[in-house]
């Protein structure tokens, strides 16, 4: 008989507590004030009761006056409940972006440029202590847990040149980013000598709101208020609606998150073992079911896909912005007497944050709305539909012109997250090096980027800052030092506010930031005053202060290197087929 | 039609033209003008400038001075037409005298060097994506470094124990995994080697029990691991190589070209 495989302990939801130092008693203050006291245990599932959530997903938190506990475009995984003391939130125009920790966007001028001739001779990553000097606005310290706040060192001129709005105690903020993984819409610090809130992550959160009716009325309530109506109004598919209609529509969606808001961690990993399968991914929407709603993706991605042998095959992969089973949908509403059922099935890759409108919504106000030439073509159970959006190629399209296997290669290995991949064609790329030396020449000598990576055929995606749609490396930096240069923009790095923490770095899945021991204008490396090397993180910024675009790409002589939007395959298969 | 195909027909075309209008002004203007070959001279030298300013915006490239792309084809192109134009100044005739004569065999080599130089670029990298196990040139030694040593520990170490499998190693295989070898096969695709390789490593099959073929089959896999680096390893070199043959050539070419300029102008009195 053959012995027994050795056992480990199955991991745990809770095995990891996002704040360790929560105590019994903690927990117990928590649930005698509002909202918690307000909320039955006897709701919640026997597996996530109420005083485990509080125990495991929640911190208590600290703030001294002006500390800044969210920064506008910041990323985050949390929401927050003020506990005591008051905030105030930043209202229109924002603080600003030397005031948040970055850098203000600006390109080099003539003179900066041409210094690059004599100053691009230096050691890598070479600063001046000048250079690195913070700006006079904010500070930084620790507190007893070793966090870095940063806070703003002249508040009453802050108060007094910006409009802001107090929040007390009892007031939620930082949940729609949190539970949509979208950026911070506001910067908020604490306006009291000491400000109390509570930290609950998502995962916390999520649950809370499933079991507690009133919390997650609130925040639905919010989240159609703040950031639902704009949303729709700038979706093609509702552009013939009047303001009543979208009104109805707004008050119908339903909202839902799929898959691990965590998934960078683990995915590698498993694409390194091949464990990634379509089967394993968190379905959205079944091949074969009735078709409930038209899905709208508002964050992430996900995988569309087919029956094929005893697998799947994946057909597209769709992202933010993009729609699945509107065909099946308008087919049934032309031709009720012979419905069709969803004709592929979608997953979730990563996380995925949607909205479904009903199909009850879809029949009674939406499709009545759009001109018979805008309707899509009945679905033809022998043809395949395009299951993505009216106006798109078909995701069987997008398989056969980039081949199933760079399909898969792209999908397994989460490229199409890339907004500026760096895409190599190896049958033209001669191995010359010319952009690694372009790079150095423009980044003081240190090449940001390393021309290798994973191939599929003749495509490799190489080493480099792909710029994400999702950019988890956002989450979690202390200082805002890692911010877009713009909204959707390049995702750039502050050295003056890095502090080395590597938190980015760990974050990146793909490898792409580096902690670099900086040096002076002499080349010798910089200590702090504990003597240990001062490091900060290194990454593509796609040559933002440099006129004419990346010079990687400027700098190939035979067109085989591109920086590539991969959330859009058209532009990969144009560029393959040049 | 693809980009790269109507960028290569348009490139044709207009070299056609402008090679094509260049020997018609030569047909006309060659016995009327009276400067005419310090003309062609000064239009040749300006060509040649303009060739060599490709590599100064190579080690430029912070600067906004256009795609490097646009750059090479401009390059091609024109590099083609200086030859025309060359042609044209030596008025389609042997150059006399031995200066002349290097400056007309730089010329040959430079033009020939880049033109293989757009052989190899075009064909080397097919052939390397083809093949895969794509690999960074300088990581080459380091991983070939590897392979030989999980190769000796594979035959020659403790644990193996076959006098048949190590015999053979040091017999057949240490040299080939000692460094770069079969560069001029691997650039003309030639199996060959491996092949024979492959084949003694079968010969050796009929002599070994069962836990030797098992290691037979891992020295097997470890010698197509190094025949795949050699590969890159020459295809690569080949890739780099040519422009240190090109640039050379081209350096060389100018200096003569300006010593050309300066004996021309001395020799004559200075231009009539």
């Amino acid at each position: 008989m053959p012995p027994a495989p050795p056992t480990v302990e199955r991991p745990q939801r809770w095995d990891a507590a996002f704040d360790p130092a929560m105590t019994e008693a903690d927990v117990t203050r928590l649930l005698a004030i509002p909202p918690f006291n307000k909320m039955l245990p006897a709701y919640f599932p026997k597996r996530t009761p109420l005083r485990e959530i509080l125990r495991h997903d929640t911190s208590i938190r600290h703030y001294r006056k002006g500390e800044i506990i969210t920064r506008q475009g910041d990323y985050g995984t949390s929401a927050f409940l003020i506990l005591s003391g008051t905030t105030r939130v930043v209202l229109k125009p924002d603080l600003p972006p030397a005031l948040l920790g970055r850098q203000a966007p600006v390109k080099k001028g003539i003179f900066r440029t041409l210094a690059q001739f004599w100053s691009g001779r230096r050691q890598p990553e070479s600063y001046s202590r000048a250079q690195l000097r913070p700006n006079a606005g904010v500070g930084a310290r620790q507190n007893e847990n070793a966090e870095v706040h940063v806070f703003l060192q002249d508040l009453p001129r802050v108060l007094d040149q910006h409009r802001t709005e107090e929040m007390a105690a009892g007031d939620f903020f930082g949940e729609i980013a949190a539970l949509s993984r979208m950026p911070r819409t506001s910067t908020i610090f604490a306006a009291s000598d000491t400000a109390e809130l509570l930290e609950i992550r998502w995962q916390g959160l999520r649950d809370l709101m499933r079991a507690d009716n009133q919390l997650r009325q609130h925040i639905n309530r919010i989240y159609r208020e703040r950031a639902l109506a704009s949303y729709l109004r700038a979706t093609p598919l509702f552009r013939y609606l009047s303001k009543d209609q979208l009104d109805q529509v707004a008050a119908q969606i339903e909202f839902a998150t799929y898959g691990d808001y965590d998934w960078s961690g683990e995915y590698k990993r498993l694409a390194q073992s091949g464990s990634v399968r379509p089967e394993k991914e968190p379905v959205i929407v079944q091949e074969g079911d009735y078709p409930n709603g038209v899905v709208l993706l508002r964050a992430g991605f996900a995988r569309v896909s087919q029956k094929f042998g005893s697998g799947e095959r994946t057909l597209n992969y769709i992202g933010a912005g993009q729609l699945f089973g509107f065909d099946e949908i308008a087919h049934n509403f032309q031709q009720p007497q012979s419905p069709v059922s969803v004709q592929h099935s979608l997953r979730a890759i990563g996380y995925t944050h949607l909205l479904i409108v009903p199909t009850r919504v879809m029949e009674q106000i939406v499709l009545p709305s759009l001109p018979k030439n805008e309707l899509p073509p009945l679905v033809s159970l022998t043809t395949e539909t395009s299951a993505v959006i009216p106006d798109a190629p078909t995701p069987r399209a997008a398989q056969d012109r980039i081949g199933a296997a760079t399909l898969e290669f792209l999908t397994a290995n989460r490229f199409f997250n890339g907004t500026a991949t760096m895409v190599i064609d190896l049958e033209r790329c001669t191995r010359c090096d010319d952009c690694v030396r372009a790079c150095a020449s423009t980044h003081d000598n240190n090449p940001r980027f390393l021309r290798h990576g994973p191939s599929s055929g003749r495509l490799m995606i190489a080493n480099a800052c792909m710029h994400c749609a999702d950019p988890v490396c956002m989450i979690g930096c202390p200082t805002g030092a890692i911010h877009r240069e713009s909204f959707a923009g390049q995702v750039v790095i502050n050295p003056v506010t890095c502090i080395g923490c590597k938190a980015c770095a760990n974050n990146c899945p793909y490898d792409a930031i580096r902690m670099v021991d900086i040096r002076d204008e002499h080349g010798d490396f910089m200590v702090g005053e504990d003597l240990k090397p001062i490091s900060k993180a290194t990454k593509c910024d796609l040559c933002v202060e440099n006129h004419g675009g990346p010079a990687c790409q400027r700098a190939c002589p035979h067109g085989a290197l591109e920086r590539m939007n991969l959330n859009n395959l058209a532009t990969l298969t144009d560029w393959m087929k040049r | 039609m693809s980009r790269f195909r109507r960028q290569f027909f348009i490139g044709i075309f207009l070299l056609a033209l402008a090679s094509g209008l260049a020997v018609m002004a030569h047909n006309r203007w060659n016995p009327a003008l009276p400067n005419y070959a310090y003309f062609t001279g000064w239009v040749l030298l300006a060509a040649m400038i303009l060739l060599a300013l490709y590599n100064a915006r190579k080690r430029l490239p912070f600067l906004p001075l256009g795609n490097s792309e646009t750059w090479a084809q401009i390059h091609i192109y024109a590099g083609f037409f200086a030859v025309v134009l060359f042609l044209i100044h030596l008025n389609f005739r042997l150059p006399t005298g031995w200066f002349e004569g290097t400056l007309a065999w730089l010329y040959a080599l430079v033009t020939g060097s880049g033109i293989a130089g757009l052989f190899l670029s075009r064909v080397l990298p097919r052939r390397l994506a083809t093949r895969g196990g794509e690999v960074i040139y300088e990581r080459i030694p380091a991983l070939r470094h590897a392979l030989r040593q999980e190769a000796e520990a594979l035959t020659l170490g403790d644990q193996t124990k076959s006098p048949a499998i190590a015999e053979f190693y040091v017999r057949e295989l240490s040299d080939f995994f000692a460094g770069p070898r079969f560069f001029w096969p691997h650039l003309l695709e030639s199996r060959r080697p491996l092949n024979a390789l492959a084949a003694k490593l079968e010969n050796l099959r009929r002599f070994l029990n069962e836990s030797e073929r098992a290691t037979l089959e891992k020295l097997a896999r470890l010698v197509r691991q190094k025949d795949g680096l050699d590969y890159h390893h020459a295809l690569q070199t080949t890739l780099k190589l040519w422009l240190f043959v090109h640039l050379p050539l081209t350096y060389s070419l100018m200096i003569f070209s300006l010593l050309h300029v300066v004996l021309v102008f001395a020799f004559s009195g200075g231009a009539r």
